[in-house]
């Protein structure tokens, strides 16, 4: 293993490979703010190279955090089939970056390889890919997973419709998802960021949804984002919970911020299966995003993109129907820009997708956060072209209860005009006999939340 | 704020029956952890139905208070309640009862007995948006998007409530009802025909009188000019000559679009399409009146809802729907409540936007308006207030109230002060600053009030952040 | 209607009356709820000196772009249940002109409030004392959170000798993400708290009031250690949403120490003219005070002191 390399006859060493991985990154606010990046570009650089020429093995053999401390990364190792890690573990991470994009590298190959690899690695050859790498590689791969519908087959791209309301009121809050649905948005779900996260108020909404999608045959699945031992009570309630929440993180340290353990998922996983409404087998749905174990200080001094990396090989464990980056939700103090947001969420996605997970992304950013609406539809048609199973679906992309900037429906709207992709294939067909599409085009009344009135 | 409960009852004193509910009202927080409460009542739950008994009069003229305290006594004690439990309710004197000689004394004498809660007594207007709401008609009207209106056909009058969107936008009632003739069960003996009715039969030249046997038959044309009456006050059919004749104060205004109806009161529960073979079998005109009105035009021109309760709503909604709640920015000082029957004196908005000198003289002009006689009672003063006013808006408010209310504070009445906008706690601090030294006031928010209105409020809930209120509206349209 | 509006009104009325002109100045002013698009001018490409409307004074709950709706009544109902933009309609699959207008003006305003600095003339009218914390910058504060919550010795030494020590009460006023909250709600809100502590027999005097430039919440907890107060309370501008950039925040602690647990913290949010009004606010944040003195308590201990009943 060689930790140093020699850039314009400059010696750069590095300590680590978690300092190698950090100081590869690229330019990130929260590892500036954790004290882990390269002090220069250059540096940066050096650090690409020594990664490039690192093999698997000695990512496999350096977890950012150690096996024995940390449940994530048990979940991780143990999860690597070990037959299909030795046949990779020579490659260096170039190698695998290269391999990913060769033109005869095909998706099931990738299915395979997947089986052998750590989040590490994942990691690792993100930060050797650039933009279009990052949408090219992601492209080849496809993630279906099934709850009431099918998400991922070639050619579609869905939506969260998300229709948060201050004081969860339920009258505006369905005004919300009426106007979203006649867009044909809420395919991947209809989710609410609940402002009382109670039990009581939890199920009430789980019900109107419910009461709603069942009304007019909707086929799609509901979810309530409360935390998830909320949920498990109001599934122990009788409640119609489609898709079953929470928030992760890729430490334990992280997990525990939370409030939540591996067997706590697994069990709430197994209750949605036998008590919740949607078929399955995939019934759990995860959000995470760069920055989140820093700001619970439970990033091990790792960078942020490799702790993110690990949240899904997390997750995987989980086989969620969907999972997706809240890429710049955080604020300005972990991603910085847009410039950097629009990165994390190309890198996310396909870290995600190379770990098998479906994934989606909440373009987003804060209004204290250098970007505007702008840069958040450039990194919309960027993820629309890498593939991206979903994004939200927030009424003109301002989401009035979290106060920060997403996605529209315009957005998922125009993404499937531009590339000629189309909603899940039932949701379409209930679009198309609901008369709010025809051939796959949006009709006069789409858009038009009153035809759900009377 | 934890949760808390408000134990109500609701006793309705009707021209024919008498029942009481007892129902548990939920105060709930609705703000986020890091907001300022915000209070309501979360739920409303009617935890038990008495059994409903005939009114018992002494005379035809007066009221039995004995017979009614019993079952009072009665109904609490296969609850399993004591008074004391009570914190809210109202006892509602309605349709031709309350125009018995001695209502007023029978209210007084339970508000003691029922439990030491508020009492109103209700007057037509307040009776049709109770029963409205107990028959859960401005629900419906919220979901459906529609005005429904709720009429409620009792004993002696027929009150109607217009509902749109969940609020209520007219009332009317009428004397119209199952019982304005009562006949014997077995030989059909007519025992009472009440006086608007005798009007009608004189003037209809019908050979019908008390103590005469009758058919159904011969009630006919009694029961057609009913309901025609029926039909007209939601704007159906051709107009009797004698609809002005049976209503009791005032018909609902022409202008409001009606959609739909809910039927309440007992004759809701007679809507047969057929008629029984007992035509009498209540001893009243309300079977016959209840297959009138099933056969009417209004169910063949609107769109009828069921409702969800038809005998009970109005007591349901004296018990569930009567009381609100205000709080958590709100001021009050101790000992002074609960306070009872307090008039609105609402100031009128352009005057509120003056300087201090010249509100105050506004405000204590119209106090004197309330001067009877050289007595002084005392009023609450409401107020709009203003949308998010500076500090300098709520010291130009203090000053002039507590210039303008000198004649209240020289008698050393409470101070009462509603305001609608969300201003409260910085108005009652303000005036704390200007009232004597531990002078007792209540300065609330967030409650509509007119003139006209009474109110009442209660004892301090949920740990003394949140006061309930009744509003009393006893003048409507 | 608020009192500018109307003095305007009144003022352009007059001027009408005086000068029996203006009246297109007036539609202009007054007619704020009306279309956004002011009538064209037809006098070619000549400056007219016509003002189009204010498109930030169209209330959004009633703004309705959907040409034809299937139940209009209906629409515009379940649209006032939310402050969403809803009822915007669209161009094609892309927004309405209009619409997108709004949002970029009401994200130029949180983006202003943010990244400009509060009036520095403000804690000069006050009477406040003015600090800073360890930032530079505001680009540092956005970036180093760290730093918003540190003072630097000389600056302690300041504090030390400008505020009176051992209070019960130290008011602090940072500006947080949101200069345009301070802007918006310091003056009311600070005679406010005055007023209300009143009835509690407390106070505090504005000359002891803490400006902090560059603030994050934890500054007040140096502050705490600095001044020996029993009680801190910290007003602080909130991260601007579309909805407002004005809304600013009260974090109030008993005896903060640096590294104290966050749950310790009582929090009074939403604090704008569209939420809770600054005035009501100071009058609860009066009553909160006066509670924790008391129970000397704050955050999630002094909740469960009160829901013990105490």
């Amino acid at each position: 293993m060689i930790l140093q390399t020699k850039l314009f006859d400059h010696l750069y060493s590095f300590g680590s490979v978690k300092e190698v991985l950090a100081k590869a990154n690229e330019v990130k606010s929260g590892d500036e703010l954790a004290g882990v990046a390269a002090t220069d570009a250059t540096e940066r650089v050096a650090a690409k190279v020594v990664l490039s020429n690192l093999t698997l093995q000695d990512i496999y053999n350096n977890p950012v955090v150690p096996y024995e401390d940390d449940e994530v990364t048990r979940i991780i190792i143990d999860g690597v089939n070990k037959r299909i890690y030795e046949e990779i573990k020579n490659w260096t991470v170039s190698d695998f970056r290269e391999w990913i994009l060769d033109d005869n590298t095909q998706d099931h190959e990738i299915k395979r390889i997947r089986q052998g690899i750590t989040s590490e690695m994942a990691a690792a050859v993100t930060k050797l890919m650039t933009n279009m790498d990052l949408v090219v590689a992601a492209k080849k791969i496809d993630v279906e997973k099934t709850a009431n519908t099918t998400i991922g087959r070639p050619g579609t791209f869905s939506s969260r419709l998300q229709t948060n309301h201050p004081t969860d009121d339920i009258d505006g809050i369905m005004a919300g998802v009426m106007e979203g649905l006649s867009m044909g948005i809420g395919d991947a779900v209809i989710g609410l960021n609940p402002n009382d996260d109670s039990v009581d108020n939890v199920v009430k909404i789980l019900n109107k949804f419910e009461e709603f999608r069942a009304q007019w045959d909707v086929p799609t699945q509901c979810s309530v984002l409360a935390h998830v031992t909320t949920q498990m009570e109001a599934l122990k309630r009788g409640a119609p919970v489609g898709l079953c929440f929470q928030s992760i993180a890729g430490s334990e340290k992280g997990n525990t911020a939370f409030g939540i353990t591996a067997d706590m998922l697994s069990e709430a996983r197994d209750l949605t299966l036998h008590q919740g409404q949607a078929a399955g087998p995939n019934v759990m749905y995860f959000e995470t995003g760069e920055g989140s174990e820093l700001s619970a200080e439970a990033n091990f001094g790792a960078d942020e993109l490799t702790m993110e990396s690990r949240c899904y090989g997390f997750a995987k464990k989980f086989d969620p129907y969907i999972v997706n980056t809240v890429v710049g939700f955080i604020g300005p103090e972990y991603l910085y820009n847009s410039k950097q947001v629009i990165r994390a969420g190309l890198e996310d996605h396909f870290m995600g997708k190379l770990q098998g997970i479906s994934m989606g992304c909440d373009v987003c950013y804060t209004n204290h956060m250098k970007a505007d609406q702008n840069d958040a539809e450039n990194l919309a048609v960027l993820l629309g072209a890498a593939g991206c199973n979903y994004i939200m679906g927030v009424p003109h992309a301002d989401d009035v209860m979290l106060n920060y900037e997403s996605t529209g429906y315009q957005e998922t709207a125009t993404i499937r005009e531009i590339f000629g992709y189309h909603p899940i294939k039932e949701f379409e067909e209930w679009m198309e006999n609901m008369d709010l599409s025809h051939n796959g085009k949006l009709t006069e009344r789409a858009g038009d939340a009153s035809i759900f009135l009377n | 704020m934890k949760d808390d409960q408000i134990l109500s009852v609701g006793i309705d004193l009707g021209t024919s029956t008498t029942q009481l509910v007892l129902s548990r009202l939920t105060i709930k927080n609705f703000a986020s952890a890091f907001s300022v409460p915000r209070i309501n009542i979360s739920k409303k739950e009617v935890i038990y139905k008495s059994d409903i008994i005939f009114t018992p009069l002494s005379t035809q003229t007066e009221i039995d208070a004995n017979a009614i305290k019993r079952f009072v006594a009665n109904q609490y004690q296969k609850a399993g309640i004591d008074k004391q439990d009570i914190q809210m309710g109202a006892v509602i004197i309605t349709g031709e009862t309350a125009r018995k000689q001695n209502s007023s004394a029978v209210t007084q004498a339970l508000s003691g007995y029922a439990g030491d809660f508020v009492v109103a007594t209700a007057g037509p207007d307040l009776e049709s948006i109770i029963a409205g709401k107990g028959a859960g008609t401005n629900l419906l009207a919220k979901e459906h998007r529609k005005n429904i209106v709720n009429m409620d056909i009792g004993g002696g009058t027929s009150n109607l409530g217009l509902f749109s969107d969940e609020d209520i936008i007219d009332t009317a009632c009428f004397d119209v009802g199952g019982r304005l003739i009562k006949v014997t069960p077995k030989e059909h003996r007519i025992t009472y025909i009440s006086p608007k009715v005798k009007e009608l039969i004189s003037s209809l030249e019908l050979n019908i009188q008390e103590e005469m046997i009758v058919t159904a038959d011969e009630l006919k044309p009694i029961i057609n000019c009913l309901v025609q009456v029926l039909e007209n006050s939601i704007g159906l059919g051709t107009k009797s000559p004698y609809f002005d004749t049976f209503i009791t104060n005032h018909p609902l205004h022409p202008e409001n679009r009606i959609d739909g109806v809910t039927f309440s009161g007992g004759v809701a529960d007679c809507l047969n399409e057929t008629m029984p073979a007992d035509e009498f079998r209540y001893g009243d005109i309300g079977l016959l009146l209840g297959s009138g009105v099933r056969n009417s035009l209004i169910f063949k021109e609107k769109t009828v809802y069921p409702s969800i309760e038809t005998i009970r709503a109005t007591v349901v909604g004296a018990g569930s729907h009567t009381t609100d709640v205000t709080g958590s920015t709100i001021a009050y000082t101790d000992g002074i409540l609960p306070l009872r029957n307090l008039p609105i004196l609402k100031i009128a908005q352009s005057d509120e936007l003056l300087e201090s000198e010249d509100l105050s003289e506004k405000i204590s002009e119209k106090i004197s308006w309330y001067q009877v006689e050289n007595e002084l009672n005392n009023v609450a003063i409401a107020l709009v207030g203003k949308h998010s006013p500076s500090f300098d808006d709520v010291q130009r408010y203090a000053a002039g109230i507590v210039k303008g209310a000198q004649v209240l504070i020289a008698k050393h009445e409470p101070l009462i002060i509603m305001i609608h906008e969300d201003m409260a706690k910085a108005l009652g601090h303000s005036m704390f600053a200007r009232l004597p030294a531990h002078y007792p006031f209540v300065c609330i928010d967030s409650v509509k009030v007119e003139n006209g209105d009474y109110i009442d409020i209660g004892e301090p809930i949920a740990g003394g952040e949140v006061l309930p209120v009744i509003v009393k509206t006893l003048v409507f349209g | 209607m608020n009192e500018e509006d109307l003095k305007t009104m009144i003022e352009g009325i007059l001027t009408d009356m005086t000068s029996g002109k203006g009246s297109s100045e007036k539609k202009a002013i007054s007619n704020t709820q009306g279309s956004n698009i002011a009538s064209g001018t037809t006098a070619g490409s000549v400056a007219s000196g016509e003002v189009l409307d204010d498109i930030t004074k169209i209330d959004l709950r009633k703004q309705f772009l959907v040409p034809h709706p299937h139940d209009r009544e209906g629409y515009l109902k379940i649209k006032s249940f939310t402050p969403a933009r809803l009822g915007m309609w669209r161009a094609g699959c892309r927004y309405k002109t209009a619409s997108v207008l709004r949002f970029r003006a009401d994200h130029a305003a949180a983006q202003d409030a943010v990244f400009s600095d509060v009036d520095p003339n403000l804690p000069k009218e006050m009477g406040f004392l003015e600090t800073q914390t360890t930032c530079t910058s505001k680009d540092e504060y956005l970036t180093r959170p760290d730093y918003g919550r540190k003072f630097s010795d000389e600056m302690v030494a300041k504090i030390k000798n400008g505020v009176t020590p051992n209070p019960k009460i130290q008011m602090i006023v940072g500006d947080g993400l949101s200069s345009a909250a301070i802007e918006a709600n310091v003056k009311d809100i600070i005679p406010a708290i005055q007023q209300g502590l009143k009835v509690y027999n407390l106070g505090f005097e504005t000359k002891d009031v803490i400006f902090v430039k560059y603030a994050r919440v934890g500054a007040e907890d140096q502050i705490g250690e600095i001044t020996n107060a029993d009680v801190v309370c910290m007003l602080v501008g909130e991260r601007p949403g579309l909805v407002t950039a004005k809304s600013m925040s009260a974090y109030i602690a008993y005896k903060p120490k640096i590294g104290m647990p966050e749950a310790n913290r009582t929090v009074v949010s939403n604090i704008h003219d569209g939420g809770l009004p600054a005035v009501e606010a100071g009058a609860y944040i009066a009553e909160m005070l006066d509670k924790m003195l008391r129970l000397k308590k704050s955050g999630i201990d002094l909740k469960a002191a009160e829901n013990a009943g105490n």
